[in-house]
């Protein structure tokens, strides 16, 4: 059967995480559901309009599949407007995913805006599987506190131990917390020099890859999850593509050695 | 290997005898221009120039449906489309390369099974070039002007005929078939086919003779895109025309039953990579051009082993941009 035909998943929950972000819970309707890694992603279909990439925001550790979908374009959009009941199409998982067997036991993970919604699996992932970590630190940013995801979460990370730092680009009055870059919470909170997982916005990514550089992190340890254009997810349509490689199938994580050895050479 | 000779005028009662099992795509005059399209009693157009669209459109068409989605009671089922048994006669050697380089692309694990489909169907009839033309690269870039391999049958032309050679079960199994067509080549023919197909490779080296794979690694090293970038007048032309190039976008039509289709697509344009934020990491048309150049005679050459360019030349018979596409530089 052709690899573009998807499985169908109905869709279980909606959970709201901001104004504009919903939390979707999938139950697969074929087969024995889904097997993936943190930091793998789907492609999800709503029939008529088309099909897009999506990152997992759920661990595997966990029953429940689910993506985070911020209203942005059109399958978003129509993804938003479905209800409980209504079935999408889910091809998958596409792309490799965090190296864990690699990343050791001190694990830093970084995320910017919607970028975090694909490290939430690795944070539940190892929240689940805490006896094979050691120091963990979570450090997250978002635009302002109305655009923070996840926020109900934090509490049940630091009570398993990990080392959780928010912060938001913009205070406001309902805001207590810290202000200011992710990069800043690095100086507030002790972070045990191990492997790192970054997702969000190309500065960001950038900015927290070198003051980890600087504290002593490898650049072979720190792993960057990208975000391209995707259509088949299969390595065939060459949207993706940075030099010779697809980003759907080669990433989309990889270490920051060689993604910066990627860029350099275009 | 069968090798045998086949005369002009059982030409045209072989192919009425192949398309009674099969669709023969041939190279037919549409319009006094040669088009491949499907054989219905057309006059054949096999001493023209290559057609400007390649017959890898019945491989990997510009436009498929991957799949039918029909919904029931809020659940869909699927179905797949049938693939016609084929046969393309007169498939040059240079787009005989470009389906073995797809074929290492759209194959490779995960295997694209739409591609391979088409592919399984489809019987290769080649038409070796006595006489390439003005702008034919193939002897430089190694894929002609005679096929070594990937044809069931390759056919030479000799002036009152063709030698016909097997390449394939299925190559064997036509002449098999069909044995009141064919006669035994002779020796003498045998040899004339070499010093054609010689004479004909002498040609487009005599005319390019400093054009290589190297030559363009090395024009695309120093290369000003930013400048040929501004040149390129950005309409996709040379990705639509190219017969290696394969990248496409997806797309659902109908609700709520429909067709998910794919059509081409091209790095070329601006909305290849940019994302739903608006950001693009190929942002100026100079990196895209870079992108389109590099992918052919960079990158796969290093993934597949073999250049993503053919030396067909149909870029060039359709590119409008004041630049000399060989050597990357602006025209005076």
């Amino acid at each position: 059967m052709s690899e573009y035909i998807p499985m169908q998943a109905e869709i279980e929950d909606i959970d709201r995480v901001t104004s504009d972000t919903y939390l979707i819970s999938l139950h697969i309707l074929e087969g024995k559901g889904l097997s993936y890694r943190p930091g793998q992603f789907i492609m999800v279909s709503v029939f008529g309009l088309g099909e897009c990439p999506i990152s997992i925001a759920s661990s595997p550790t966990r029953d429940t599949l689910q993506i985070c979908i911020r209203r942005a374009g059109r399958i978003t959009s129509g993804i938003m407007d479905s209800r409980i009941g209504d079935v999408l199409g889910v091809r998958g998982p596409c792309g490799n995913g965090f190296p864990l067997e690699r990343m050791g036991r001190d694990i830093l993970i970084a995320g910017g805006g919607s970028g975090f919604a694909t490290l939430r699996s690795l944070v539940n992932y190892i929240v689940d599987r805490r006896r094979s970590f050691g120091d963990v630190t979570v450090i997250y940013g978002a635009r302002t506190s109305q655009d923070l995801y996840f926020m109900q979460e934090y509490k049940g990370w630091q009570m398993a131990g990990l080392s959780v730092g928010i912060t938001v680009d913009v205070g406001d009055d309902s805001w207590t917390g810290n202000v200011g870059m992710v990069t800043s919470l690095l100086d507030r909170l002790e972070v045990s020099v191990g492997s790192a997982a970054i997702c969000g916005p190309p500065v960001m990514i950038n900015s927290v890859a070198n003051t980890l550089l600087t504290m002593g992190f490898s650049n072979s340890d720190i792993y960057i999850s990208l975000e391209r254009h995707m259509k088949c997810g299969l390595g065939k349509c060459g949207h993706c593509n940075i030099g010779p490689h697809h980003v759907c199938q080669d990433g989309p994580v990889f270490s920051y050695d060689r993604v910066r050895s990627l860029l350099e050479s275009l | 290997m069968m090798i045998a000779f086949l005369s002009n005028n059982e030409m045209v009662p072989l192919i009425e005898a192949l398309a009674k099992r099969l669709e023969v795509i041939a190279p037919v005059l549409s319009g006094g221009q040669p088009v491949f399209a499907t054989w219905n009693g057309q006059e054949l157009a096999l001493d023209a120039e290559n057609p400007l669209s390649s017959p890898l459109e019945f491989l990997l068409p510009s436009r498929e449906a991957l799949f039918r989605y029909v919904q029931l009671s809020g659940r869909y089922t699927f179905e797949e489309p049938s693939l016609p048994a084929r046969l393309i006669l007169g498939i040059r050697p240079c787009d005989l390369f470009a389906v073995e380089v797809l074929d290492r692309i759209m194959t490779e694990e995960p295997c694209d099974q739409a591609y391979l489909g088409r592919r399984r169907s489809t019987v290769l009839v080649a038409l070796n070039c006595t006489r390439p033309g003005s702008e034919c690269t193939c002897a430089q870039m190694g894929s002609g002007p005679g096929c070594v391999a990937g044809y069931d049958l390759a056919l030479t032309p000799l002036g009152d005929g063709y030698l016909v050679e097997s390449g394939s079960p299925a190559g064997v199994l036509i002449l098999r078939e069909h044995p009141q067509f064919f006669r035994e080549a002779s020796n003498e023919e045998i040899a004339r086919k070499e010093a054609l197909l010689a004479a004909s490779r002498e040609q487009m080296i005599m005319v390019r003779p400093d054009l290589s794979l190297q030559s363009m690694q090395e024009a695309i090293s120093a290369a000003d895109w930013e400048r040929l970038g501004d040149l390129c007048l950005r309409c996709g032309g040379c990705s639509f025309i190219c017969p290696t190039c394969h990248c496409f976008n997806v797309l659902d039509l109908g609700v709520p039953d429909g067709e998910r289709i794919r059509c081409a697509d091209s790095c070329i344009l601006s909305g290849f990579s940019r994302m739903t934020s608006g950001a693009n990491p190929r942002a100026t048309q100079g990196e895209r051009l870079a992108n389109w150049y590099r992918d052919k005679f960079v990158y796969m050459p290093e993934k597949i082993g073999l250049p993503g360019c053919v030396g067909c030349g149909r870029c060039h018979r359709v590119c409008l941009a004041r630049f000399d596409r060989r050597k990357l530089e602006a025209l005076p």
